[in-house]
């Protein structure tokens, strides 16, 4: 009797702190048993006909448990858990396999085919204690490809072995919001495509599902489409800063085979000075002096949208990006637009006053055509706050909204009985706090200043004002990376770990797996949150990726010596 | 293929302003023309110098190196393409040569000349930094004379940000003739070869290999900063493995792989030397000591006692008991032992975030205290006088944080150097005690702040000293700021610095560069340009202009610096001005 009560207490007991997993799963029970992956460790598949970016997932899983030397971050490190790892029962195999009766399909096509409210990310994990067989279930490739990367992102290396010290483990997991997204700005300073997959690959281990790619901006054009290819060629940065349309479908395809969606946001009306450099017939205010008064940020320059032609070419545009995508997700931007531009431009006005229309309507005019585009392509479209908001234009029922200048914006969006997706600068932007970049202006500091920390991003509440009516409309998230002071020099410096902040926020949701609220006191405790993530900075590390730290690694070694009260 | 069809011809609505010449720090005086100038690609370097040391050879070699892959096109709109007009025409002459000489009595001294690492490391007030550089439009060879080798080092600094690289792979001005006369400013005006110009890096908090850290001495003298001040210990490990004293680094460095061994310092010290760099180290006492205690607990009071915030600016606490003559003998012996690994006149001993309390719950620092009938001040004046003596026995000149001039009664010797980093305010309070200065104000060079909090469990805490420091702001920095004409004098230059609490060799280049270069430029420069005019931060005539083409060059070799702005406006100088 008294062994039974000690073994409940040990399964039923909240998450150890060296148990490192992030996004911390949904349901979780976890042993103190110490197993380790046999020498022979293989994983097997269930099924027949295993799709290959399956197989191929499972393949960088088993490279990883050969080249991670990430050890627990524990004073001592590895050799603290020497004795316990070498009397550990060793696991030697992980089977996958799928609930009955479902359609067995590649990763990337339940990605890319499939809406991402409909999408099945479940899974349920189990390694024993004492037995020698892990199992992974799921009711979609998709789940499973989930389950890998708990099981990829878990183990603790030393002296050659890979082990855990909390079997036995059963995870029962699936994400509380269906998007959970990256924001990526490759226009004011551009990215090798190289960068772009590390990323996508560091996404994929926090269950990242979404990379939103702002391909294109007023500074630089690097989207090559074949309708008109002079795009890229005059207005990238160099001809070697070019997107080709088999860059595009390459990362497409990396992010599918990862369980990444890339919806592509072409920013429009306004953002868009760069397509002045092949068409200036399109674009009003080009590069208008002094941009402050036309722009948000230099140079100055939309699209005419009061002009067929320019509405035809945008049309066009989006029609030549969209034969290029996978996916059912695809963004026309729409923020900040500036008034005075199209106020002051004659031809503008001409075609204003020649269609009898007011800049409102043919706004409203212009976004109903390119959504239209996306909607006959089979694309829900999504779209930035500040056109429902501020401009009022009409939009599609299905159109997703990315409410980005403050999270109060939410509120309004949801009065307006649309989906939407929380992108707040206030709590997600990655960099804020750097500076004024602009010259001249001796003593500025960033518009949205002060940096956003991740324990700031960590108390993101997505529900935040809405009533339990309204919930049902948050699709998700993303942490935006605006790139004026940032490139493949810092790329994964400022994006990491930080980003892994809003996967958790939106996989793991408002509660905790033991059923206390993520949001608890002391929730950034060296103790709590605090001491996983420090263990997803150094996973990343050790895979590459320039993560920075968050503490002093004398902190990092002693969970909770750091806090604030400690 | 990716360009397929060109339809339209673009004209051009941005006016593209005037060549910048590319210089970090800007030279005292300067004379371009607008003659175009190519490299020869059989360019070569002569030392015109008997007996020249074997490291100006190796700078030689490196400047060669250097002009071959730079490969920079210049921060125009077409990148250069325009330019290749100009230099391909027949008329445009070739430089094939430059010659180095030592001017002065040098050209004829029979004696050996003094190598760069030699000069670097002779005390400030008696370095020879300056230089002239010449690079006539005719083609005929270029000159560099200098007092000293290490000024010649500086020249060919300056040289080598000269020169663009076309995309054919021609490497050329735009400006020759050029002639610069250059030298280090010095805030009172007078005193020749004094200014300290440094970067500060703490390997404490997180390690930094030393590969990492050679790359930075290479950055560093791409701005002409020549101080690395190590702040190579403190609380949370003790990476530096001192002979005599190596169980502290085997018991208190985070690794067997992080710790500094004497040959790494040697390496180091040398690299830097090489590069006209002194390598001041810190041991930081007798705060910031925590870590001490893996081997010696018996030197350390308030070990990791809690709250931490009741005894440390930081956890863990722990400082050295001053007060213990074991423990000033101990901390005497063990910074000896470190300033022989280190060929600088400074040594620092710190002394910053001084914690009393820690000494009031201390039984150990009470009993020596109430032993000996003296306060905790007069314990920490001897504790001071005991490690500073032996410095100095050594010939070294010790170096301290603020607070042992401002808040404790220390006796310091009249040629101490003082860092002022609390404030910049504080700097005239130090100057009236009459100690000469380093600026090293956290409201103004701090790299890591603005980062948020890296304590746990304070979910909205922001780094305590917001906001991020812009290179703007510390461009602005006046060193004699609210000091007398009479104590000008005082002021040696300033620094620079990353605390590396949320820094490790992941983020070591983005977070230093290009920033870091401001205070070069602050220091060697000084308040005014060339033309005579103050120095200005922005405009196509400004400063971002120049100190773009530094980031794009410490790109182009491999330092990892940040863009300060969207490539559109780095290639477009001054179109981003707010006032644009």
């Amino acid at each position: 009797m008294v062994i039974v009560v000690f073994l409940c207490l040990l399964i039923l007991a909240p998450f150890p702190s060296s148990l490192g997993l992030w996004p911390i799963p949904r349901g979780l029970s976890a042993g103190t048993a110490t197993v380790k992956l046999s020498s022979s460790f293989d994983i097997h598949v269930a099924f027949n006909n295993v799709p290959a970016d399956l197989d191929d997932a499972i393949h960088r899983i088993k490279t990883h448990l050969k080249t991670d030397t990430f050890e627990r971050l524990v004073v001592g490190r590895g050799s603290a858990d020497a004795n316990s790892v070498h009397r550990a029962f060793s696991i030697k195999d992980l089977t996958l396999s799928l609930t009955q009766n479902v359609t067995i399909r590649p990763v990337a096509v339940e990605v890319n085919t499939v809406g991402i409210e409909d999408r099945d990310e479940s899974y349920i994990l189990t390694i024993p204690a004492k037995g020698t067989q892990a199992t992974l279930v799921a009711n979609s490739t998709l789940g499973l490809f989930r389950g890998l990367s708990t099981f990829d992102f878990m183990w603790y290396h030393f002296d050659g072995e890979k082990y855990i010290l909390n079997a036995p483990l059963r995870i029962t997991d699936s994400p509380a919001f269906p998007y959970r997204g990256f924001s990526f700005d490759t226009s004011r300073n551009f990215y090798p495509v190289s960068d772009i997959k590390r990323t996508l690959d560091a996404m994929s281990w926090v269950k990242l599902n979404v990379l939103y790619w702002h391909i294109a901006d007023s500074q630089a054009f690097p989207l090559q489409v074949a309708a008109f290819p002079e795009l890229a060629a005059r207005g990238a940065y160099s001809q070697e800063e070019i997107y080709t349309e088999s860059d595009i479908k390459s990362v497409v395809k990396y992010a599918n085979e990862r369980g990444i969606d890339v919806v592509m946001e072409l920013d429009t009306p306004g953002h868009t000075t760069a397509i002045g450099m092949a068409h200036p017939e399109h674009i009003a205010c080009f590069a208008k002096s002094p941009w402050t008064k036309y722009a948000n940020e230099p140079p100055a320059g939309q699209l005419r949208i009061a002009s067929a032609d320019t509405v035809n070419f945008a049309k066009k545009l989006f029609q030549s990006a969209i034969d290029l995508l996978d996916g059912t997700m695809m963004s026309s931007g729409g923020d900040e637009v500036n008034l005075p531009c199209w106020n002051e431009d004659e031809d503008t006005l001409a075609a204003l006053e020649q269609n009898n229309q007011t800049i409102a309507q043919a706004l409203d005019q212009f976004v109903q055509e390119v959504q239209g585009v996306m909607n006959a392509n089979g694309k829900m479209p999504f779209i930035k706050s500040d056109m429902v908001l501020e401009h009022n234009v009409t939009v599609l029922n299905n159109t997703g909204v990315v409410v980005w200048k403050s999270s109060l914006d939410a509120v309004s969006v949801a009065q307006r009985g649309l989906r939407f997706i929380h992108q707040p600068s206030n709590y997600f932007y990655l960099d804020c706090g750097a500076g004024d970049w602009v010259g001249n202006n001796v003593l500025g500091n960033s518009w949205c200043d002060p940096f956003k920390t991740w324990q700031r991003a960590y108390s993101f509440d997505p529900y935040a004002n809405l009533t339990t009516d309204q919930q049902h409309l948050v699709l998700g998230g993303q942490m935006p990376i605006w790139s004026e002071q940032s490139s493949s020099e810092n790329l994964d410096q400022i994006v990491w770990p930080r980003l892994a902040a809003g996967a958790e926020v939106f996989w793991t949701g408002a509660t905790l797996p033991d059923g206390n609220p993520r949001l608890g006191v002391n929730a950034t405790s060296g103790v709590n949150a605090f001491a996983r993530l420090n263990e997803v900075r150094y996973r990343l590390v050790d895979r590459g990726v320039k993560a920075i730290a968050l503490q002093p690694k004398w902190c990092a070694l002693r969970p909770g010596l750091c806090d604030v009260d400690s | 293929m990716r360009l397929v069809t060109l339809p339209v011809v673009f004209t051009a609505l941005l006016a593209t302003p005037t060549t910048v010449l590319a210089l970090w720090p800007i030279p005292k005086t300067l004379q371009t023309g607008s003659t175009p100038l190519k490299l020869s690609s059989n360019f070569k370097i002569n030392i015109n110098i008997p007996h020249a040391p074997s490291d100006l050879h190796a700078a030689v070699q490196r400047t060669i190196t250097h002009l071959k892959t730079d490969n920079l096109q210049r921060l125009v709109k077409d990148r250069g393409a325009a330019d290749l007009k100009a230099i391909h025409q027949h008329t445009t002459h070739t430089l094939s040569s430059l010659t180095l000489s030592l001017s002065g009595s040098h050209t004829s001294a029979a004696a050996a000349v003094t190598s760069i690492a030699e000069e670097a490391v002779k005390p400030i007030g008696t370095r020879s930094e300056g230089y002239t550089v010449h690079v006539p439009a005719d083609g005929s060879p270029a000159t560099i004379t200098a007092n000293s080798t290490l000024g010649l080092f500086r020249g060919l600094t300056t040289f080598e940000q000269l020169w663009y690289t076309s995309a054919g792979g021609q490497v050329y001005t735009l400006e020759s003739p050029v002639e610069i006369t250059d030298f280090p400013s010095v805030p009172d005006g007078v005193d020749l070869g004094k200014p300290y110009r440094g970067l500060m890096l703490d390997t404490s908090r997180n390690f930094f290999p030393v590969k990492d850290i050679k790359r930075t001495l290479d950055a560093m003298s791409m701005a002409k900063i020549n101080t690395l001040h190590w702040h190579a210990t403190d609380s949370q490990s003790f990476p530096l493995q001192i002979p005599g004293f190596t169980e502290i680094s085997a018991m208190g460095a985070y690794g067997p792989d992080m710790v500094f061994t004497p040959s790494d310092i040697k390496d180091i010290v040398s690299y830097a030397g090489e590069r006209g760099i002194d390598v001041v180290v810190e041991i930081d006492t007798p705060g910031h000591t925590a870590i001490i205690s893996e081997s010696h607990p018996e030197h350390i009071a308030c070990l990791q006692a809690v709250p931490w915030s009741d005894f440390a600016n930081e956890p863990p606490a722990g400082q050295l008991r001053l007060a213990s003559p074991a423990t000033a003998n101990f901390t005497a012996d063990l910074l000896s032992a470190a300033a022989k690994l280190f060929a600088s006149s400074l040594f620092s001993t710190g002394g910053d975030e001084l914690n009393s309390n820690c000494y009031v719950h201390d039984a150990e620092t009470q009993k020596m205290l109430n032993a000996t009938g003296r306060t905790l001040e007069q314990a920490l004046d001897a504790f001071t006088q005991t490690t500073h003596g032996a410095l100095r026995k050594l010939g070294k000149t010790p170096v301290v944080w603020e607070e042992m001039v401002l808040d404790h009664n220390v006796t310091l010797s009249n040629d101490t150097v003082v860092m002022v980093w609390i404030s910049s305010m504080n700097a005239a309070a130090v100057a009236k005690k009459n100690f000469r200065i380093v600026h090293a104000p956290s409201d103004f060079f701090y790299l890591d702040c603005g980062a948020g909090e890296w304590i746990g469990a304070d979910p909205t805490g922001n780094s305590w000293c917001d906001p991020f420091k812009t290179w703007q702001k510390s461009y602005t920095f006046d060193p004699l700021a609210n000091i007398s004409a009479a104590n000008a004098h005082l002021v040696l230059g300033g620094e620079q610095l990353l605390w590396a609490e949320q820094s490790s060799p992941a983020n070591l280049d983005s977070i230093v560069w290009p920033r870091a270069a401001s205070s070069a430029e602050v220091f060697w420069t000084g308040a005014t340009l060339p033309d005579g005019s103050p120095r200005a931060i922005n405009g196509a005539a400004g400063a971002l202009p120049r100190l773009h083409d530094l980031r794009y060059r410490m790109v182009q070799r491999g330092i990892n610096a940040i863009p300060l702005q969207p490539h559109w406006c780095a290639v477009r100088p001054g179109v981003c001005d707010l006032t644009a």
